[in-house]
C-alpha cells in the first residue's frame, strides 16, 4: 500500500518513535530453567499423547504403518478420504484400498464432507505431544476440516521440546517457505459451556499419529 | 458522577445480589483455579517463565517501531497488505472497503477483542455484510445480543440449560441438557458459514517480527477454518502485540495457555504470514493485517504505565479478581473487564467518564501476583486514581474531606479524640433510634450490611487495660 493511502502510518510511527526515545522500566527476576529437559523423547511423546488425547501408534515398518492406517479407516463411517500427495503416503496407499474414494491434495483441497485426512508433518514435539504441520502438508484445510486427522511420521522427526521445534522452523525455513504453520496438540476441543471439556468442536474429533521407527 | 459510573454501580449492585449468577461464575473460576494449579506443575520454574515473558514483551514494546517495521516489510515481501489505523473508525473503514471491493456478503470471525473494542461487527452490518462469530462462547453471546462476558471465556455466565434454551429459540434445535450435543449443534450450524463466507476475520495473539507472521491460539479450530477457507483473511490486532522472534513462542505459547486455561499448551497455535502461495493447495487469495493504535501509542508515551502494553490477554487477572467474581463481566460496561480493563479502559476511553473502574478495587494485588508478564496492575489502578484526582474532576467536598482525614490521622491525640467522638456519635444515633433513617450518617454502609455492636473502648484502651501501661 502506498504511503498516501495510509497517512496514519507515519503519524503512529512518529508517536511511537518519540515515545521509545526513553526506555521503560524493566522487572528483574529469576532467569532459571523454565522446563525440565526431555530425556527420552519417544517415551515422553507417547505419554503426552495419552494426556492430550492423541491416538499414537508406534510401528516398525511401512507394512505395519499401512496396517495401522487401514485399521483406523475401518473404524470410520463410509465416505471419501483426503490424502496429502507425497511419496511417503503414495507408498502406504495399500491402506486406502477399502473401496473408499480417495482425493489426493494434488487434486485440490479436501471436500467438506471428507471422513478423514491423512498427512505428513514437519516435526513432532515430545515436550507437549504436538504435531507441527505447515501448508506443505496437503494445505491448510487438510489438517482441520475432517472429523479424523491421521498423521504419518517417522521417529527421526521427533524433537525434544518447543525450543528445538522453533529451531527446526528456522533451520528448514518452514515459516519462510510456507504461508501457514500450525502446532497441533490433541484434537479440537472446547470448554466454553460450564468448563466441561468436549472433543470435536470445529476441527477433528480424533487425532491419530502413526509413528514409524524405521 | 458520570453516566457510566452510575450504570456501573447499578449493575454491580444487581449482579452481586444475583446468587445464581455468582454460583455459575464461582464454579467456572474454581475449575480454572484447579486447572492452573495443575498446569503450573509442568514448569520447572513458573517464575522463570514469567520473567522470560516479561523480557520478551518488554523488548517488543520498548522497540515497537523497529519490530513493527520489520514485520510490515516481511508481510509485504510475501504479498500481504498492512494497514495502520489511528482509531477504530479508520480500522473499520478499511475492513469495510476490503469487504466491499471483494463482494463480501458474509464474514466468519474468530475471537478478537480488538474487534469488540472498535465495534467492527456493527460497522460491517451497516454496509450489509452478515457477521458470524464462530468461537462457541462468542457464538452464544452473539445469539443473545450481548458483548463477551470474559475475554477468554465469553459465555462464562451461562449454564447448559440457558444455552439449550437459547439454541432452541434461535436455531430451532431440540432442547438438550447434554453439553456434547450442544457443541454438535453449534458445529453443524457454523459449518455452512465457514464454507460460504467470503471473508474470515481473526485477531492475533502475537505479531512475530522476524517471521512476518501473526499467530492465533485456539482450542476449537474455528480460528483455523476462518483463516483457511474464505477468500480473504483479515487479521486485526493492536500494535502492542509485536514480539521480536519466533523462538520467543517456545515460552509464550505454553505460558499463555497455562495462565489462560491451565492447559500445558493450547490445541492449535497457528502462524500465518500471507495469502496462498504458488504451489500451495489452498488458503485465502488476500491477506490483510490491520494494526490498530486507538490510544496505545499514548500509553506507550507514559513511562509509568507503558508496561500495561505487555498484556497478552490471558485473563488470569480477571479470574483472580474478587470484584469480578462478585459483579461479573458485564457490569463493567466496557470491552475489557477485570483488573486489566480497569487499568486500560479509563486510559482508552477517558479518565473523566471511566475513572470509577480504577476506584472499584480493594487493591488486594491478586491480579499482580498472577500476571504472567509481571504487570503491576494494582499500582496502575492507584496511578489512575492519582491522575483522576489531579485532573480536578472530583468534587471540592471530597478534597476537603481527605484533607481533614489526613490532618486527623497524622497526630495520635487527634486520632484518639476523633475515635472517641465517633463512637459517642454512633451510640447517640442508636440511643435516639435513628439507625437506618436519613439522619444516620452510616446509612450508605449499613443499608446492605449489619452494623457490629459499638465497642465501649478503643483498641488502645483495651491494650492498656490488659497489658498494663508501657
Amino acid at each position: 500500500m502506498a504511503a498516501a493511502d495510509n497517512p496514519s502510518r507515519e503519524r503512529i510511527l512518529a508517536r511511537i518513535r518519540a515515545a521509545v526515545q526513553t526506555i521503560g522500566p524493566h522487572h528483574d527476576g529469576p532467569v532459571g530453567q523454565i522446563f525440565a529437559p526431555v530425556t527420552n523423547p519417544l517415551e515422553r511423546f507417547q505419554k503426552e499423547c495419552v494426556a492430550n488425547i492423541t491416538e499414537c501408534t508406534v510401528t516398525a515398518d511401512a507394512a505395519a504403518s499401512t496396517a495401522a492406517i487401514a485399521q483406523v479407516l475401518a473404524s470410520l463411517p463410509p465416505g471419501e478420504i483426503f490424502v496429502h500427495d507425497a511419496p511417503d503416503l503414495r507408498a502406504l496407499a495399500g491402506a486406502f484400498k477399502d473401496g473408499r474414494a480417495v482425493r489426493w491434495s494434488s487434486e485440490g483441497p479436501p471436500n467438506e464432507a471428507s471422513q478423514a485426512t491423512i498427512t505428513l508433518c514437519e516435526a513432532l514435539v515430545a515436550q507437549t505431544g504436538s504435531v507441527l504441520v505447515s501448508s506443505a502438508n496437503g494445505g491448510r484445510q487438510a489438517t482441520i476440516v475432517a472429523p479424523a486427522h491421521i498423521v504419518f511420521a517417522r521417529v527421526s522427526q521427533l524433537v525434544p521440546d518447543l525450543e528445538a521445534a522453533m529451531a527446526r522452523i528456522y533451520e528448514r525455513g518452514i515459516a519462510s517457505k510456507n504461508s501457514y504453520v500450525c502446532l497441533i496438540t490433541g484434537s479440537s476441543r472446547t470448554a466454553d459451556i460450564e468448563k466441561i471439556l468436549i472433543m470435536g468442536a470445529h476441527g477433528p474429533r480424533r487425532l491419530i499419529v502413526v509413528l514409524q521407527t524405521a | 458522577m458520570s453516566t457510566a459510573s452510575q450504570e456501573f454501580l447499578r449493575k454491580a449492585a444487581e449482579k452481586s445480589a444475583d446468587l445464581v449468577h455468582r454460583g455459575i461464575v464461582r464454579w467456572n473460576i474454581d475449575q480454572y483455579d484447579t486447572g492452573v494449579g495443575r498446569g503450573k506443575t509442568r514448569f520447572a520454574d513458573w517464575e522463570a517463565a514469567r520473567q522470560r515473558c516479561h523480557d520478551i514483551k518488554w523488548e517488543g514494546v520498548n522497540h515497537l517501531d523497529k519490530y513493527l517495521l520489520q514485520f510490515e516489510q516481511k508481510v509485504k515481501e510475501n504479498g500481504g497488505h498492512v494497514f495502520w489505523a489511528e482509531n477504530g473508525e479508520e480500522a473499520c473503514r478499511y475492513i469495510c472497503d476490503v469487504a466491499a471491493r471483494g463482494g463480501v456478503k458474509k464474514v466468519v470471525k474468530s475471537k478478537s477483542m480488538v474487534s469488540e473494542e472498535i465495534h467492527l461487527a456493527t460497522a460491517l452490518e451497516k454496509i450489509g455484510v452478515e457477521v458470524v462469530e464462530t468461537d462457541l462462547g462468542e457464538f452464544i453471546v452473539q445469539l443473545r445480543n450481548e458483548p463477551p462476558y470474559h475475554i477468554v471465556t465469553p459465555a462464562m455466565h451461562l449454564n447448559r440449560q440457558q444455552v439449550s434454551k437459547l439454541f432452541h429459540e434461535k436455531l430451532g434445535s431440540a432442547e438438550t441438557q447434554d453439553p456434547p450435543e450442544l457443541v454438535a449443534i453449534a458445529r453443524r450450524w457454523l459449518r455452512k458459514d465457514f464454507f460460504s463466507a467470503e471473508m474470515g476475520i481473526s485477531g492475533a495473539n502475537f505479531i512475530v517480527a522476524d517471521a512476518g507472521m501473526v499467530t492465533i491460539t485456539t482450542n476449537e479450530g474455528n480460528g483455523r477454518l476462518s483463516t483457511s477457507v474464505p477468500r480473504i483473511h483479515v487479521a486485526l490486532t493492536g500494535i502492542e502485540k509485536v514480539i521480536p522472534r519466533l523462538q520467543d513462542l517456545a515460552t509464550l505459547w505454553p505460558t499463555l495457555a497455562t495462565a489462560g486455561t491451565g492447559q500445558p499448551i493450547t490445541c492449535y497455535n497457528t502462524l500465518m504470514g500471507g495469502a496462498r502461495r504458488a504451489g500451495e493447495v489452498d488458503g485465502p487469495e488476500e491477506f490483510h493485517v490491520v494494526l490498530v493504535d486507538n490510544g496505545r501509542s499514548e500509553l506507550l508515551a507514559d513511562i509509568e504505565q507503558r508496561e500495561v502494553l505487555h498484556c497478552i490477554r490471558c485473563g488470569a487477572c480477571i479470574n483472580a479478581c474478587p470484584v469480578f467474581r462478585n459483579i461479573g463481566g458485564h457490569a463493567y460496561g466496557v470491552t475489557y473487564p477485570g483488573p486489566i480493563g480497569s487499568v486500560l479502559e479509563p486510559r482508552l476511553l477517558g479518565l473523566k467518564e471511566y475513572q470509577h473502574l480504577s476506584f472499584a478495587s480493594s487493591l488486594c494485588g491478586a491480579c499482580t501476583d498472577v500476571c504472567p508478564v509481571h504487570i503491576e496492575l494494582h499500582h496502575h489502578l492507584l496511578q489512575n486514581r492519582r491522575s483522576a484526582i489531579h485532573s480536578g474532576t472530583h468534587p471540592g467536598s471530597e478534597r476537603l474531606g481527605m484533607k481533614f482525614f489526613r490532618w486527623m490521622m497524622s497526630s495520635a491525640p487527634r486520632f484518639r479524640f476523633f475515635g472517641w467522638l465517633g463512637r459517642l456519635a454512633l451510640r447517640v444515633v442508636q440511643a435516639l433510634g435513628l439507625e437506618g433513617t436519613a439522619l444516620d450518617p452510616t446509612r450508605p454502609w449499613t443499608k446492605d450490611r449489619a452494623m457490629p455492636a459499638i465497642p465501649r473502648q478503643s483498641f488502645r484502651e483495651m491494650w492498656r487495660e490488659h497489658n498494663g501501661s508501657r
